[in-house]
């Protein structure tokens, strides 16, 4: 393909922002905040590890990739290795319509079920984002893009310029919501948009839990993957995200996440990348109030050549805030995984730990970890662990001795490795999420 | 890790396991040095020695630890070669090691590791296996709750070794080894392990014992059981189980001055 100027992929911008404003109706406040993020957009600076500056402007030249079934009306259409997977993880017929996009096809894009609206009414409000723009356009404007500038890199002003899909959660003052709610079935068509934006605002002393994404291999049309969530977390707020990652292997994606944490409020941010696409390249930030606390928890697999950066920036602004940045990976095949947490203490009493967990599954995979602790004050506790090695001999014997096949006995040290992790995901998920890594180990033996 | 399946020797009479010439090197040292060992079914033999005669190599080596190198000589289970198997192929042919030092199994349950290997080797299905175990495990002092720990983590020595006798009675083997079962170990779970041997020996399952100390020997009677004496990677002396007492109240060192086996 040609080489595209940034010129040209302006101008390719400028288009599909009229046609994105045009699709959604957008009230005009939201055009100026894309247009002003493609202003950025050209003296933004491009900081990406994989994907270069050309690369970048190709991708925005020509988002989806070719090869994918232009029209998808049945299963049969779906390519066959991917419905070859979805039978192999026992995935159900329902189910495997949704994540070929099927389900949804005659809807606008949101479902609902009965049990969601009686909850609307007690102060949840689950929606795609576009249209809690026109919905809610105060609430909105004073949440969107605010942990977040434009400018700050081509990335983001990107994503901000051509943002589509993605929700819009709010939970009630005091509302605890009793169910994880399951946004890639909510509202499917935004969850697989290439650019979705959300946001997350709950009000002091509620609770909930979201989980983001599929366990199952998803069926996307575009090769690069800009999402981005602000979460607005009041005082003594609980809350979970979960972000459940299974990218085809053409994708590049570049998770955004950033959370502000009020007072006494819990934040548990957990990323299971089993499908990390080609590349995955994530720095979630968090700034945490007095006794708030974070934990970022990332359980990754990497395979083949893929290539996963894991970041994570905890900034503990208040007294006695604490922050847990842990990940395990396993490192298959001649896979790159990288880690570099940071937490800063810029509080007295603040607490801080790193740990990184790897299990290299070849002699070619590559795992590195960079932990990062910055303390402006005398009496934080900061610390940080990490073990990087192999499964030992000594475990395999012990379970082989018992009857499992090498392979088997693999599976098992390999599942067991990250359980203590999957603590929190709904058991539904956890099957898949065990099946999904049995698979890779018995594709790497 | 070799996969050569076992191959069939015909052979006479019942003997079960025939350990012939046995030569074993780990990391570049030979440890053990021409052992040869019989037991016929049923049978209860123990294997003692001073530290670093062979005694964990020798039951390591016939359950098939890839780290034992067999570099000479032949081990046959039921005339069946099993010198090159891997170790879970042995376990399915009836031998099974009760380990000295059972390893921690991070994020694996107990009961659900129980399940998979009923399944794998007696193809029980895990309902049915999950009662099984919980009622087998309540005899060695382990509560249901228990069983949803990980594999041997934070055990204690006690807890380590009964669970290792467990898995001997689910899964009952032809042959056990156990591997210094008594070391370790506190003198309640020391009782209660030593009647589940004698009780898995009355229902017909060989034992071979490893120990250092005989401690574990005190509850049985001596004419059941045969003594075999290592000495740097081989068996020097085999007697009754009375010699036993002889060896505690002498040493090792003594006995073998005396049957001239310190050459």
């Amino acid at each position: 393909m040609s080489e595209i100027t940034v010129q040209e992929a302006k101008e390719i911008t400028a288009a599909e922002i009229e046609n994105l404003a045009m699709r959604n109706r957008e009230p005009e406040w939201m055009t100026r905040i894309r247009y002003k993020a493609l202003e950025a957009f050209e003296r933004a600076p491009h900081r990406d590890p994989i994907i270069s500056e050309d690369e970048l402007l190709r991708f925005i030249a020509k988002p989806e990739i070719s090869g994918v079934p232009e029209n998808i009306e049945s299963l049969d259409d779906l390519p066959p290795e991917m419905k070859a997977l979805l039978d192999r993880l026992g995935i159900s017929e329902v189910e495997q319509k949704y994540i070929a996009g099927l389900a949804v096809q005659t809807d606008t894009g949101v479902i609902y079920n009965e049990f969601l609206k009686e909850w609307e009414k007690k102060g949840l409000i689950v929606l795609p984002t576009e249209e809690a723009v026109k919905k809610y356009p105060d609430i909105v404007k004073r949440h969107f893009l605010r942990l977040f500038e434009a400018g700050e890199n081509k990335l983001t002003a990107y994503h901000t310029a051509v943002w589509n899909g993605g929700i819009f959660l709010y939970v009630k003052e005091g509302l605890k919501v009793p169910f994880p709610l399951h946004l890639f079935f909510l509202i499917q068509e935004s969850a697989l948009a290439q650019a979705p934006h959300i946001i997350i605002i709950a009000e002091p002393n509620s609770e909930f839990h979201l989980i983001e994404g599929c366990t199952a291999p998803i069926l996307v049309r575009h090769s690069l993957h800009l999402d981005m969530t602000e979460a607005y977390l009041g005082e003594g707020v609980k809350a979970q995200l979960t972000v459940l990652q299974n990218w085809p292997e053409y994708v590049h994606t570049r998770p955004m996440t950033r959370a502000r944490i009020g007072k006494g409020a819990r934040f548990i941010n957990t990323t299971v990348g089993l499908g990390t696409g080609r590349s995955n390249i994530a720095n979630p930030r968090y700034w945490v109030d007095e006794n708030g606390y974070v934990e970022l928890n990332g359980i990754i697999l990497g395979q083949k050549d893929w290539y996963v950066d894991l970041g994570g920036e905890m900034y503990l602004q208040g007294r006695g805030a604490a922050g847990i940045n842990a990940s395990k990976a396993v490192i298959m095949d001649e896979s790159t995984v990288i880690t570099r947490g940071i937490i800063r203490a810029e509080a007295p009493k603040t607490k801080g730990h790193i740990s990184c967990d790897a299990l290299l599954m070849s002699d070619r995979a590559t795992m590195e970890t960079y932990p990062g602790l910055v303390s402006k004050v005398e009496d934080a506790e900061l610390s940080h662990e990490a073990a990087i090695g192999k499964i030992r001999e000594e475990e395999l014997f012990y379970l082989m001795s018992r009857g499992l096949s090498e392979e088997k006995a693999t599976q098992l040290i390999v599942k067991g490795f990250l359980e203590p992790m999957l603590k929190d995901i709904p058991m539904e998920f956890l099957v898949e999420i065990r099946k999904i890594i049995e698979l890779a180990v018995s594709g790497g033996m | 890790m070799l996969k050569k399946r076992g191959i069939n020797v015909t052979h006479g009479g019942e003997l079960m396991l025939k350990v012939e010439n046995l030569h074993v090197s780990a990391e570049d040292r030979e440890i053990l040095k021409g052992v040869n060992l019989k037991i016929n079914p049923g049978e209860f033999h123990v294997v003692m020695g001073p530290n670093g005669s062979g005694k964990s190599t020798l039951a390591l080596t016939i359950a098939g630890h890839p780290k034992y190198r067999v570099t000479a000589g032949s081990i046959v289970f039921e005339n069946v070669e099993i010198t090159d198997l891997p170790p879970d192929e042995r376990v399915k042919l009836g031998i099974l090691l009760a380990f000295q030092h059972p390893h921690e199994v991070e994020g694996v349950r107990i009961i659900e590791f129980l399940q998979q290997v009923l399944m794998e080797i007696k193809g029980i299905d895990p309902v049915e296996a999950y009662d099984r175990i919980v009622e087998v495990a309540k005899d060695l002092w382990f509560t249901e709750e228990d069983l949803k720990r990980y594999v041997n983590v934070g055990f204690s020595g006690g807890e380590r070794k009964r669970l290792e006798l467990l898995q001997a009675i689910l899964i009952e083997p032809k042959l056990l080894i156990l591997d210094e079962p008594d070391s370790g170990v506190d003198v309640d779970s020391l009782s209660v392990i030593s009647r589940k041997i004698e009780e898995l020996h009355q229902r017909g399952t060989a034992i071979l014992l490893i120990t250092h100390y005989g401690r574990i020997l005190q509850h049985l009677d001596p004419s059941r059981f045969r003594v075999h004496v290592m000495r740097e990677g081989r068996i020097v002396l085999e007697r009754g189980g009375e010699f036993v007492k002889e060896i505690e109240e002498r040493g090792f060192q003594k006995i073998f001055e005396e049957c001239g086996c310190d050459e």
